[in-house]
């Protein structure tokens, strides 16, 4: 290597570097610009951006969740809805094993037969008695003797009557162990309470059901229903932000996940009673403390993709702005 | 008269190619531990730049850094929903626990759960599966040097199992992202599912992300949210701030590297300092002829100016060339993945070692300059 060439290779070196330096440099920074959302969250629509209240509930029917069990435990024997089915007022919804009711209906249908012809064949000696009472009052023999035959006529007569009225009264008791035993298969049907809907069936013919709620707490009624048109959404909102609610107006809803799809509900009603609101943590001791307004809502006939009991996130428009406002605002 | 200054400098090649060596050495030593630091502390924001959608970070008042903060309620979801400004705001879950690897030891995963609907939350480079995966049930989505630490060895990556607070754990897919300060392994999954997979107390949300409206001032918007909530809220450049402070503040870190860059400095001082002042001592007949024969101090300061600049040149390129080959070499690993080279440290480097190079130059000189050009000739 010429003296030339050397004096130039640490030039060089530092040139590269310099370079190196430059190109790693310029690159830079990682990428850390803001990003657009792919799917979006709910976004308060244009005419709530102002002052606006924001909560979370559940999509439920305008009846709320009608849970029926049977008045009586037993096995169920027959279920005749499907959830879905809309059922009118009255209407069979499961029947429950009623043999020994209706045995017991039986048993009381044959004592009012019984009954009934007891009643007949009092009638008969009774009827007996007052004609041969009346042909003895017709002789008019005034003899100690006729005298003697005429008194037993005349018990004979009373005691028949007597006889003709305690079949009555049985025929009556049988009449009312008849009806008892009737209600009582009644008591083994359950019957819809209301027109509505079908949303849940729990029960299987075969199977134990309880009357009430089950033992151990745990909540699972026979058939769930209730009045689906329209749906109403049942909106939570913070106990602070009670003061701020506009009452009355229309809240914008959309169904979770498909947050795009914002419907406006009408005001339906407010619930007096501020509850805890509910955590699912899935822990046995939940301590509460907070508390929410629970705000009813009607859906609009024509939304679609709202499932009962499916979650909603609301926007209500408020009273004011958000207390105080921002420094600096006009 | 440059020309002359620098076949002084290079002739003699040994103190030469020492003077380079000082200088490239402690630009080295400073660009390099300065940019390990910064990288290293900046890990504490990463948890914040991997979700670029959100640029409203709102915690509870009291919340310091993204690993230490108290649970929220869920319905501050909804009021801070309600703040004039916010575009939209979605529940965050970070939370540390612990799961058994399937070679049976212990691991520290912290637990992410993103919006259930959005998924705002999970890092966008996918290196394996896709976000849409995470809707399965028990899907979660593992980084790429913590699916490494639980899962070593080869063979499919995706379908894997493992249990989470006796929950079980699918891995749905692997992404790319930065590791955080502490490094633990992320999980990143859905919010109701994060709320299974980690025991914790009643009230569970770590965080609300929320964006601003556009148009909106995000620094406005957080202050409405804390006025309006109570809660803190902040911007995310902030936040990220927040927690490199914090980071800075609570570990020895910062001081260890600051020893080390200050150490980087004094070595190159005296390496630098006392080999150009020798150089000139050494060529101080040469200055003294150069006197003699009427050249004035002026420009001899020139000379030597023209020296220190020179060497200052190479040196520094040299060392900064060293120092980003070094970080672009290693930026690839697990311990230094997302290092990046900010330019303000080569350049705050060069500066300080130039600065340096001329001040001893000129402090090596006063010698020469106050020299009877005679005494040469005695």
């Amino acid at each position: 290597m010429t003296a030339l060439g050397r004096r130039w290779i640490l030039p060089l070196m530092a040139l590269v570097g310099l370079a190196l330096a430059f190109w790693v440099a310029l690159r830079g920074e990682p990428d850390r610009t803001i990003g657009a959302a792919r799917i979006l969250p709910p976004v308060a629509p244009a005419s709530l951006t102002e002052a606006r209240v924001a909560g979370a509930g559940l999509v439920e029917p305008a009846s709320e969740l009608v849970e029926l069990s049977p008045l009586v435990p037993g096995v169920v024997t027959e279920v005749r809805v499907v959830p879905g089915d809309r059922v009118v007022k009255g209407q069979l919804l499961l029947a429950l094993d009623a043999r020994d009711a209706r045995a017991r209906a039986g048993e009381a249908r044959a004592a009012l037969a019984y009954a009934r012809q007891a009643i007949t064949a009092a009638r008969v000696e009774r009827d007996a008695a007052a004609r041969q009472l009346a042909l003895l009052r017709r002789l008019s023999e005034p003899s100690a003797i006729a005298e003697t035959q005429r008194i037993d006529r005349e018990e004979a007569l009373r005691a028949a009557a007597a006889r003709l009225a305690l079949a009555e009264a049985d025929a009556g008791r049988a009449a009312a162990a008849l009806e008892s035993a009737e209600t009582e298969i009644g008591r083994r049907e359950l019957r819809a309470p209301m027109a509505g809907e079908i949303l849940q069936v729990r029960t299987r013919p075969g199977q134990y059901v309880t009357a009430g709620p089950a033992p151990g707490g745990s909540s699972t009624p026979a058939i769930t229903m209730g009045e689906t048109r329209p749906l109403h959404v049942r909106i939570d909102i913070d106990e602070t932000e009670i003061g701020r609610v506009a009452l009355g107006a229309a809240a914008i809803v959309a169904p979770r996940g498909r947050a795009t799809e914002q419907v406006e509900a009408r005001f339906v009603r407010m619930e007096p009673l501020v509850v805890p609101k509910r955590q699912l943590t899935n822990q046995a001791s939940e301590r509460v403390d907070v508390r929410v307004l629970q705000l009813i809502y009607a859906l609009p006939e024509d939304a679609r993709g709202f499932a009962i009991g499916q979650q909603v996130d609301a926007f209500l428009p408020a009273r004011g702005p958000a207390s105080p406002p921002p420094a600096g605002a006009p | 008269m440059w020309w002359i200054a620098l076949r002084m400098l290079t002739g003699d090649r040994v103190k030469y190619l020492g003077l380079l060596f000082g200088i490239g050495f402690s630009t080295l030593l400073i660009a390099q531990q300065a940019t390990l630091f910064v990288n290293l502390v900046g890990r504490a924001g990463n948890a914040v730049w991997a979700v670029p959608e959100a640029d409203i970070w709102v915690m509870d008042a009291k919340a310091v850094a993204v690993d230490g903060t108290l649970p929220l309620p869920d319905t501050d979801l909804a009021r801070v929903r309600g703040v004039p400004g916010v575009l939209w705001a979605v529940p965050h879950l970070r939370e540390g626990g612990s799961v058994r690897t399937p070679e049976g030891k212990l691991e520290r995963v912290s637990v992410i759960g993103v919006d259930d609907a959005s998924l705002i939350g999970v890092p966008a480079r996918f290196l394996e599966g896709s976000r849409e995966a995470l809707r399965a049930p028990g899907a979660i989505v593992v980084d790429e040097i913590g699916f490494r630490r639980i899962f070593p060895g080869k063979g499919a990556r995706l379908g894997r199992e493992l249990e989470l607070n006796d929950r079980r754990a699918v891995v749905a897919g692997i992404v790319d992202v930065d590791p955080t300060f502490t490094s633990g392994v992320l999980f990143y999954t859905r919010y109701a599912q994060a709320l299974e997979f980690v025991p914790g107390t009643r009230n569970r949300m770590s965080f609300i992300l929320a964006r601003a409206a556009p148009g909106e001032d995000p620094r406005e918007v957080a202050r409405r949210i804390e006025a309006a909530t109570g809660l803190k809220a902040r911007e995310r450049t902030d936040w990220v701030g927040d927690n490199i402070d914090y980071v800075i503040a609570f570990t020895g870190i910062p001081f260890n590297f600051g020893i080390t860059v200050a150490l980087g400095f004094v070595v190159g001082v005296a390496i630098v300092g006392l080999t150009f002042s020798l150089f000139i001592r050494d060529n101080l007949r040469q200055f003294g002829a150069l006197k003699a024969i009427g050249v004035t101090n002026g420009q001899i300061r020139v000379m030597v100016l023209v020296q220190s600049a020179w060497i200052a040149l190479i040196g520094i390129a040299i060392g900064t060339g060293l120092a980003v080959v070094f970080i672009e070499s290693f930026n690839n690993t697990d311990q230094f993945k997302g290092f990046f080279q900010p330019w303000q440290i080569l350049a705050g480097t060069a500066l300080v070692v130039a600065l340096m190079v001329v001040a001893t130059g000129m402090l090596a000189i006063r010698g020469v300059l106050r020299l009877d050009p005679a005494e040469v000739f005695r």
